[in-house]
C-alpha cells in the first residue's frame, strides 16, 4: 500500500513495524471472523437454551471438550476459539512489534514493547494463580 | 438464553453501529454495547462487560490495520503509552470482579456523562491549527524527545500532510493509566479517554490520535479480556454476534473517517452518551437503592 506513505526520515525507518503490525491485525481479524461467523451458524441451525454461569463455560477449557466440540461443529467451541484467537491477536502484535524494532535496531522501542509484553504475561500469571 | 435468530440480528445490527460510530471517534463501542446489552438485551452488566471487552478487541484490529496501513497511527507513541494503559487494564480488571453490580453501573454511568461532556467540549476538532502549522511548533518535554515522539500523516479533508511533534508525555502516561483502569472495569476501550489525552494534552492530532487510540485499546482489552476469559466471565455465544457486529462496523467507519468534518457527529455523540449515561444511572439507583427514575424512551 502506498497511499499516504511520507517521506520524512523516521516514519520510513518504521516501515517494517507498520507492515508487519498490519499484516498481523489482519490476519488476526479474518482468522476469528471465520471462526465467529461458524458459530453462529451452527447456533441458528441448532437453536437451544444456553446456561450463563461460569462452571459451565468453563467446562470447556480442556483439549478433550475442545477436540470433540469441534469434531461436532459445537457452535459454543466454534465461537471460543474465535474468541482466543481475537485476544491472541494484539499479544502477537506487540511480539511482532518487537521484533520488527529490533530488525530496525530501535532498541529503545525493543524495550518499551517488551515491558508491554511482561505486562500481559504478569496478566496471564495473576489470573492462573491468584485471582480467579 | 435461548440462542434466536431475532436476538443474534438485533445484536448483531447494534453491535454493528457500535463499531461504527467507534471506527470514527477512535474508541472500541464498548461504550455503546455495554448499555445496549444491559438496558435493551437484559443481560447481567458483568457478562455485558465481558463480551464488551472482547468486542473492543476486533474494533481494535478493523480500525486499528487500517488506520495503520494509512500510516495515521503513531506507532512509537502506541507502544509507549500502551505500558501505562495495559497496568490500568489489569487492575481495573481485578477490581470488576469483585465489584458489586450496582457500582459498576454507577460508574458507567459517570464515564458516560464524562464523554458527553468531552465529545461537546472537543467539536470543533484541529482544522484551524492544522491550516496554521501549529502542531509540528509546540516544544516538547524531554521525556517526549527523549522518546523520539513526533511523525506526520496525510490529512485527506485538509488536502496536506500534517506535520506534528508530542509532548506531554507524562501527563499522557498517567491518563492512559486511568483509561485502562475503565477498560477493565467497565468493557470498555477507554479510547475516548486517550483520544481526548492526546488531542488536549499532548499535541496530537485528533486524527492521529484516534488511530494511534484505535490501536492501543486492542492490548488494552486483551488484558481485560484475558482475565475474563479464564474466570469464565466470558460468555462465547453472546461474544460471536457482538464481535461480527463490531467488526463490519469498524471497517466500514474507518473507510470514512479521515475524509470526515466531524462537529455534527459529534453533537450526535454527546446526546447519545447522555442518554445512555441516564439509562445506567436509572438501574444502578433501582438496584442498589430500589428508587425509580422516571423512564426517558
Amino acid at each position: 500500500m502506498t497511499k499516504g506513505k511520507q517521506p520524512e526520515r523516521e516514519v520510513v525507518s518504521e516501515d517494517n513495524v507498520y507492515a508487519d503490525v498490519y499484516r498481523v491485525l489482519l490476519g488476526g481479524m479474518i482468522a476469528s471472523v471465520l471462526f465467529f461467523l461458524a458459530g453462529v451458524v451452527r447456533a441458528l441451525m441448532h437453536p437451544q437454551p444456553v446456561p450463563l454461569g461460569s462452571d459451565w463455560i468453563r467446562s470447556h477449557y480442556h483439549w478433550g471438550a475442545l477436540v470433540d466440540g469441534l469434531k461436532a461443529g459445537d457452535a459454543t467451541t466454534l465461537a471460543m476459539l474465535g474468541t482466543i484467537l481475537l485476544i491472541l491477536t494484539p499479544v502477537a502484535r506487540v511480539l511482532v512489534s518487537i521484533y520488527a524494532f529490533f530488525v530496525d535496531r530501535d532498541y529503545q522501542y525493543v524495550v518499551i514493547t517488551g515491558i508491554v509484553f511482561l505486562v500481559i504475561v504478569l496478566t496471564v500469571v495473576l489470573a492462573h494463580f491468584g485471582l480467579t | 438464553m435461548t440462542y434466536s435468530y431475532s436476538f443474534v440480528l438485533w445484536l448483531f445490527v447494534a453491535a454493528n453501529l457500535a463499531g461504527f460510530l467507534g471506527a470514527l471517534l477512535g474508541v472500541g463501542g464498548g461504550i455503546f454495547i455495554v448499555p445496549v446489552m444491559v438496558l435493551m438485551f437484559h443481560l447481567p452488566i458483568k457478562i455485558a462487560v465481558a463480551a464488551s471487552i472482547v468486542s473492543v478487541i476486533a474494533t481494535s484490529n478493523a480500525g486499528g490495520s487500517s488506520y495503520v496501513d494509512q500510516r495515521i497511527t503513531n506507532l512509537r507513541l502506541a507502544m509507549f503509552l500502551e505500558i501505562a494503559t495495559t497496568v490500568g487494564a489489569l487492575s481495573g480488571a481485578v477490581l470488576a470482579l469483585y465489584l458489586k453490580a450496582w457500582v459498576m453501573l454507577m460508574v458507567f454511568a459517570v464515564l458516560l456523562a464524562y464523554m458527553a461532556w468531552a465529545a461537546y467540549s472537543t467539536r470543533n476538532l484541529d482544522d484551524q491549527r492544522i491550516a496554521r502549522g501549529d502542531f509540528a511548533r509546540t516544544r516538547q518535554d524531554r521525556l517526549s524527545a527523549f522518546l523520539k515522539l513526533r511523525g506526520s500523516y496525510h490529512d485527506l479533508a485538509a488536502g496536506k500532510t500534517v506535520e506534528y511533534v508530542v509532548t506531554g508525555a507524562p501527563i499522557g502516561t498517567f491518563i492512559a493509566y486511568l483509561a485502562g483502569l475503565a477498560s477493565g472495569l467497565l468493557g470498555v476501550g477507554g479510547g475516548v479517554i486517550k483520544v481526548s489525552a492526546m488531542n488536549r494534552y499532548m499535541n496530537v492530532p485528533m486524527k492521529v490520535a484516534v488511530g494511534t487510540s484505535k490501536l492501543m485499546i486492542g492490548v488494552t482489552a486483551a488484558v481485560g479480556s484475558i482475565l475474563f476469559f479464564l474466570a469464565g466471565m466470558i460468555h462465547f455465544m453472546v461474544v460471536a454476534p457482538v464481535a461480527l457486529g463490531t467488526t463490519l462496523g469498524a471497517t466500514l467507519g474507518t473507510m470514512v473517517m479521515n475524509r470526515l468534518k466531524s462537529v455534527a457527529l459529534k453533537w450526535l455523540f454527546a446526546a447519545l452518551m447522555l442518554y445512555l449515561a441516564y439509562g445506567m444511572l436509572a438501574q444502578a439507583l433501582q438496584l442498589g437503592f430500589g428508587v425509580h427514575l422516571p423512564r426517558v424512551s
